[in-house]
């Protein structure tokens, strides 16, 4: 479960790529072309990295940044009265 | 397309050679260098490679050539270029050099970049007959970006040169870095594939301590090619080069197998490692496909028809065009190759490699 902002999302733990623990991994920005030939960090917060190999995914798709074949499935979350409900 | 059924390639109606060479001399070049050099050099010479040859530094290895062994045959009028097709039974060719495969390694950058420029002099003048299919790829010397690039925009619009050629081997610092732009943005402007073509002798000049290893003609030969363009590939990959130039590249003379090794190993990681590589948008296998194409010469294992088959199939038929390397003493016939092509994944296969493919890469 990750938290942007007021923002919910959850992602299955169990890796795509060789069943690494996803969600036990860095939660961070990633390098970018800037536009100009130059490179940028964006995407604060919306990057989850397998502690395994270092796959990134993105925390709201769950979508692999460098494939997008690879999906970590993602799950609906609601929130109810102050309560944060996963729909597994 | 012929409607006829090509059962050899004396069949096909297009057969295009992507890696013939000619074979360049002192005495091709020297009436073609402009100044200062023309002056400088102006000495008496002999009817051989002569003594510009010491300008492009080379292991000096002991080849069959050097023994006799293997015909050096000469190449060096568009006469002896037609010798070499009706040979092959090819009838259009890609015309590339032979001394100045060594040109990415000398070490003097004006006269690297006037040799080059002499080079392409020769060749338009004496061997392109765009008509009787002689085309040719215009050389130009990393070494000197900003003048490669003039060189480009120069030749871009003359008749008969259909690609730029950047000799690769032992170029140092790698193909991906930014100084190289300029000339990537010329063959950009030009609407020409790029050609990277190593020679055995300059592919470890860079790697001095590696060579102490490779101390033979086979040892390097052999392994190098594919290591030397698989370095340059990483570094243009991951700088992106084919996501900032709309361009193709031809990757030349390193045989097949090593294809689908590189571009399966190089997507595995990238995986995890797309930091490295954020200018890329998609796969660097797609990227590959897309803008990499390879020629066929050494098809190593013609023997074995199952590996071939399955290596081509492996790094996509679809990127692959026939070479001979004729003169040279490795050069493959054009008749083994599409044998297997043509019963292994069929007709329309092997007369995409033979040809077909290559008509849209050149446009010719
Ligand atoms: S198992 Fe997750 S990156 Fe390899």
């Amino acid at each position: 479960m990750f938290r942007l902002n007021e923002e919910f999302c959850a992602l299955a733990n169990h890796c795509v790529h060789q069943g690494g623990p996803v969600c036990e991994g860095q939660v961070s920005g990633t390098l970018a072309p800037d536009g100009e030939g130059g490179l940028c960090y964006e995407r604060e917060g919306e990057v989850v990295s397998c502690p395994w190999h270092g796959w990134e995914f993105d925390v709201r798709t769950g979508e692999a940044l460098a494939d997008r074949n690879y999906r970590q499935p993602t799950y609906e979350v609601v929130v109810e009265d102050g309560t944060v409900y996963v729909e597994a | 397309m012929s409607e006829q059924t090509a059962r050899a390639v004396a069949d096909l109606d297009v057969v295009v050679d992507c890696d013939a060479h000619v074979t360049e001399h002192q005495d091709d070049l020297l009436p073609y260098l402009d100044e200062p050099f023309a002056s400088a050099l102006a000495t008496d010479v002999d009817d051989s490679y002569g003594y510009i040859s010491s300008f492009y530094p080379s292991a000096g290895f002991l080849t069959p050539v050097n023994t006799g062994k293997a015909e050096g045959k000469s190449v060096r009028s568009s006469a002896e270029v037609r010798e070499g097709m009706a040979l092959l039974d090819t009838n259009r060719v890609v015309l590339t050099p032979t001394q100045n495969l060594y040109l990415g390694c000398v070490q003097h950058p004006e006269l690297a970049a006037a040799l080059g420029h002499a080079y392409n002099e020769w060749l338009l003048d004496t061997m392109l007959d765009p008509d009787e299919g002689l085309y040719g790829a215009c050389v130009v010397a990393p070494q000197r970006p900003a003048a490669a690039a003039a060189e480009i925009d120069d030749r871009a619009d003359e008749d008969g040169i259909c690609a730029v050629f950047l000799p690769s081997g032992g170029v140092t610092p790698l193909l991906g870095k930014r100084q190289y732009d300029p000339i990537y943005e010329a063959a950009e402007r030009a609407d020409l594939p790029v050609m990277m073509h190593n020679a055995a002798g300059t592919m470890l000049l860079s790697f001095p301590n590696l060579f102490q290893g490779f101390d033979r003609y086979l040892s390097s030969h052999a392994p190098v090619h594919a290591m030397q363009h698989m370095a340059h590939l990483s570094s243009m990959l991951t700088k992106g080069t084919p996501e900032r130039f709309d361009i193709d590249f031809i990757i030349q003379e390193a045989g097949i197998g090593w294809i689908p090794y590189f571009t399966r190993r190089f997507d595995h990681e990238y995986r995890a490692k797309r930091e490295d590589a954020p200018m890329l948008e998609k796969l660097p296998s797609e990227y590959v496909s897309d803008q990499f194409y390879f020629t066929s010469q050494p098809v190593e294992g013609t023997g074995d028809p199952d590996y071939v088959a399955s290596m081509v199939e492996l790094m996509g038929p679809e990127s692959l065009l026939f070479s001979s390397d004729y003169p040279h003493l490795d050069f493959d016939h054009s008749a083994d190759l599409f044998r297997v092509l043509r019963s292994r994944l069929g007709e329309t296969a092997a007369r995409n490699v033979y040809g077909e493919t290559a008509l849209e890469v050149f446009g010719f």
